[in-house]
């Protein structure tokens, strides 16, 4: 200490400012301009790149792999088993992305081949995307997207040893991935899939995931068709069937169609279990925004006028009542940056400067605040008006 | 297309406190101001985001320099001429110490946290109660001193305990009171807010930290730090502010040493007179400049010669069970094997186990922030982001897992319930996180280190020193007033107040 008496001491801050002149001018001249922190942040979360698909190939009679890596032939972010990438693609005068789980390994993107893999269904002539994926897509073709996005993944400081992964259709994919993780003795659960299926021989990926059978990943089909081959589980999932795969203490992870989700929400009411024990996959786009409590009938089958802001440009384009802002302004070919697609991540958080949106109950995961001064989640947002929107100039 | 106007009186780059605080109080003076923000919302780390469909509060654990309604504080009195009208809770205590020997829960108000630290270490009301007054009455002084200039002698007259203090630690002045030990524990839990061990830390800061909060207690937003945040956004906006998200500056162009603009990624070029960076003096002298022959050698040594502060490292939990379930009593929990904070420090230095840790149940401030029968609780630590430098992508997911395992693990023993058996979610945040999100150099919050070689009042002094390009102004953590978000508002209005000052002399020399 050098002065007790400090307070006889007029002279502190000529000292200090000396000091601090002093430590400056003793400083080095060579600029560092490596900062270590971010180079991990950015290698895990570099936002968009640009990928190339190197290979496509059946995963069953409906469903397609396509594997991506990155164009520059660098290594992929190190995702979470259950995580999803989301592509971006111009098809015709549409700017569209779509989220895909990534039913490849983690493990997939360590080491010089670094890659991963959606599993697409056909869209059957019906859906925009997948129909493009399905019959236009090849090997070679550039898109860019976004690695590792949402938060259905294992966590073992959250999650039970014991997981019991329900699954419906392409609903598959994330638990192929956690599948193959285990496997490889990356992942230390005890995972069980229910998967509900039409037939038994013909299963989404089943190439891939029955070498992956063994000591702590299980699987438990349950046939919905007619198979008159099938000796296993038949019928729908139930919470009797849920039951007797799960351990005391077993986490819940569910991912498949809608109607899916509808059925199971009421399996587990049943099983009357915490709530910490069971995750859904986001819920995916609604069908019919109309059928939403309090949704006003009398917008039903019109068009109305979106007006879109983008610094101080703005252009006017239709939107249908029963299409969300974000799907307007893809067709229209403004780019915005969509994730889940189901109104949760806020990727596309954007707001609305005047006129009236329907925002469904199901899908309404914005921040207090936002809600009070009009930002709404453009893909989870419908128009009930004319509406004035300012999205983010991409 | 054109997205922007040919030219800006001033870009702010960077949309959280202090980019927006500059917005506000130049927009104010009827200036064209564009804010470009690389996230998709305002605030930076002023945040909440949402997990299973519930909000949780990114990083807040209380604001300073706000004051209640009627006797406002600074920061609170510039939200209020601002028009930024924030719903305000109180937080209802200064902090509970968890320390060997001591659980003391202690109350704003000088008397009364005197009173309650007398009570726990008794014959010690005087002393402390003089030492919360000193503390007092320096940040009174450094409130004035911090938008007032003034000559030496006219200083020495007015404040003169804020002068004679100006040359020692906290760590020394202290002593000085000749307190017990565990008296002087009770009154050191707050460096952890400012970054540096007492025998390091300038005491000015400490006394403006003691003065504000034990003076005046702290307070949240209802709707999380995002209201405040969005809030100024949104006032910004209403003065005409034009604020354009996910537009990250690479570029800061520069001509003949003075600032003509920016580019970003997007690679829009966009001119102005003025530019306020969020982003670190470090990166903008060493990638941001263009061209950077601009850059001179003194910024280089300028930013070489400093300490960049600490980082964080937090581990943010949603409960299934009330604060009463889980044994939390306290909004704010100071929890360590020891108070030494030589100690903790050098503990921060590395990957942990961490041995110190601050609690924060928002609960129990703001009982709306979870549904009914869960709880939010965060546990925080500070690391040296040079202990993080090891750190991979491949070994990233296990460490910062293994970290956060530890700390719910240490507080689960000390409130007597097992934390793990209750989480409903569980988000951490690592000096990776403050890095992806906001571009902070080394995932730094706390700018540089208020130290005695960087002591806030040397940096008032050296003000001019460290300009080395015209027209460019720094505004975050890295400012004169250093880390903390009350403190953001202060350096953003700080960033404003130089240029507005800047056009006053440009225009006087033109009469």
């Amino acid at each position: 200490m050098k002065v007790k008496g400090f307070l006889k001491d007029v002279g502190g801050a000529s000292r200090i400012t000396k000091a601090r002149i002093s430590a400056i001018d003793n400083a080095s001249p060579v600029p560092v301009k490596v900062d270590p922190i971010h180079e991990v942040a950015y290698a895990l979360h570099p936002g968009r790149i640009e990928l190339v698909v190197t290979d496509i190939r059946p995963a069953n009679s409906t469903c397609k792999t396509v594997r991506l890596q990155a164009a520059d032939g660098r290594r992929l972010p190190l995702f979470r088993a259950g995580q999803y990438i989301v592509l971006d693609f111009q098809i015709g005068d549409s700017l569209v992305s779509r989220p895909y789980s990534i039913s490849s390994a983690p493990l997939c993107t360590v080491g010089e081949d670094s890659f991963v893999e959606v599993t697409v269904r056909s869209g059957d002539g019906k859906l925009f995307v997948s129909d493009y994926v399905w019959n236009e897509l090849k090997v070679g073709d550039h898109l860019s997207g976004i690695v590792g996005c949402g938060d259905f993944f294992y966590e073992p400081l959250r999650d039970a040893y014991h997981v019991v992964a329900l699954a419906g259709g392409v609903g598959i994919t994330p638990f192929a991935s956690m599948a193959a993780e285990v496997a490889a003795g990356r992942l230390d659960i005890d995972l069980t899939i229910i998967y509900g299926a039409q037939r038994h021989d013909d299963i989404i990926l089943w190439k891939e995931l029955a070498p992956l059978e063994g000591e702590h990943v299980h699987f438990v089909h349950v046939i919905s068709g007619e198979d008159p081959d099938w000796q296993g589980e038949r019928g729908f999932i139930t919470a009797e069937l849920i039951k007797k795969y799960s351990h005391e203490d077993t986490t819940y992870f569910v991912c498949g169609p809608q109607p899916m989700y509808l059925h199971l929400y009421k399996e587990f009411d049943k099983l009357d279990l915490p709530a910490r024990r069971v995750r859904f996959e986001v819920f995916g786009p609604v069908k019919d925004i109309s059928q939403y409590e309090g949704y006003p009938q009398e917008a039903k089958g019109k068009t109305f006028a979106l007006t879109v802001v983008r610094g101080i440009h703005e252009d006017v384009i239709p939107v249908r009542a029963d299409e969300s802002l974000a799907v307007a302004l893809e067709r229209a070919g403004i780019r915005i940056e969509t994730g889940c697609r189901s109104g949760e991540c806020g990727f596309c958080r954007s707001k609305v400067l005047s006129g009236h949106v329907y925002v469904s109950p199901v899908s309404d995961g914005r921040r207090a605040a936002d809600k009070d001064f009009g930002y709404v989640h453009a893909c989870a947002a419908y128009p009930l008006s004319d509406v004035k929107l300012k999205v983010p100039i991409l | 297309m054109k997205f922007y106007k040919d030219h800006y009186d001033v870009i702010v780059m960077g949309g959280a406190l202090a980019g927006l605080s500059s917005a506000l109080m130049l927009a104010d003076k009827r200036l064209d101001i564009l804010v470009l923000e690389q996230h998709n919302l305002p605030g930076g780390v002023a945040t909440s985001f949402v997990r299973g469909g519930m909000e949780m509060e990114a990083t807040l654990h209380e604001m300073m320099s706000i004051g209640p309604k009627g006797h406002r504080l600074k920061v609170g009195k510039f939200f209020d001429d601002m028009g930024v009208d924030i719903d305000w809770l109180p937080v209802p205590e200064a902090y509970h110490a968890s320390l060997p020997g001591l659980e003391v829960t202690l109350h704003p108000g000088m008397e009364r946290f005197a009173h309650e630290v007398d009570a726990a270490v008794p014959g010690t009301y005087d002393k402390v109660l003089a030492l919360l007054n000193l503390c007092h009455t320096v940040m009174e002084s450094v409130n004035v001193l911090s938008v007032t200039p003034m000559s030496k002698p006219k200083m020495l007259l007015k404040h003169e305990q804020f002068v004679k203090t100006a040359g020692y630690s906290a760590q020394e002045v202290i002593d000085t009171f000749d307190l017990p030990k565990e008296a002087v524990d009770l009154l050191s839990p707050y460096w952890i807010y400012v970054g540096n061990k007492l025998s390091d830390l300038p005491f000015t800061i400490y006394a403006f930290l003691m003065g504000d909060y034990v003076g005046y207690g702290s307070f949240v937003p209802h709707k999380f730090s995002h209201e405040m945040s969005l809030k100024m956004a949104e006032r910004a906006e209403a003065l005409g502010v034009q604020i354009e998200y996910r537009q990250r500056v690479e570029k800061i162009l520069v001509k003949d040493g003075k600032v003509t603009g920016v580019r970003t990624a997007r690679g829009d070029e966009i001119h102005a007179d003025y530019v306020i960076s969020s982003a670190y003096p470090n990166k903008v002298y060493t990638s941001m400049i263009e061209p950077l022959s601009e850059v001179p050698l003194g910024a280089i040594k300028m930013v070489n010669g400093r300490t960049i502060g600490l980082t964080a490292f937090s581990v943010n939990l949603l409960l299934d069970a009330t604060s009463e379930e889980l044994g939390i009593h306290d909004y704010s929990v100071f929890y360590g094997s020891t108070m030494d904070t030589d100690h903790i420090f050098e503990n921060y230095n590395g990957l942990g186990p961490y041995e110190y840790v601050t609690c924060i149940c928002l609960n129990l401030a703001n009982p709306d922030c979870t549904p009914k029968g869960m709880c939010s609780y965060s546990i925080t630590v500070l690391p040296r982001p040079e202990g993080w430098y090891n750190v991979t992508m491949d070994n990233y997911d296990e460490t910062r897992r293994r970290i956060a395992g530890e700390m719910i693990d240490m507080m689960s023993a000390k409130n007597g319930v097992n934390l793990r058996d209750h989480i409903q979610e569980i988000v951490i945040e690592t000096p990776m996180t403050v890095n992806r999100y906001t571009g902070a150099w080394n995932g730094c919050i706390y700018g540089y280190s208020h130290n005695m070689k960087d002591h806030v009042v040397a940096r008032l002094q050296t003000i001019e020193k460290d300009k080395f390009i015209q027209g460019l102004e720094f505004a975050g953590a890295h400012g004169i007033s250093g880390d903390g978000m009350g403190p953001q508002v202060t350096n953003g209005r700080k960033a404003a107040k130089n240029i507005l000052d800047d056009l006053m002399a440009k225009e006087a020399a033109k009469k």
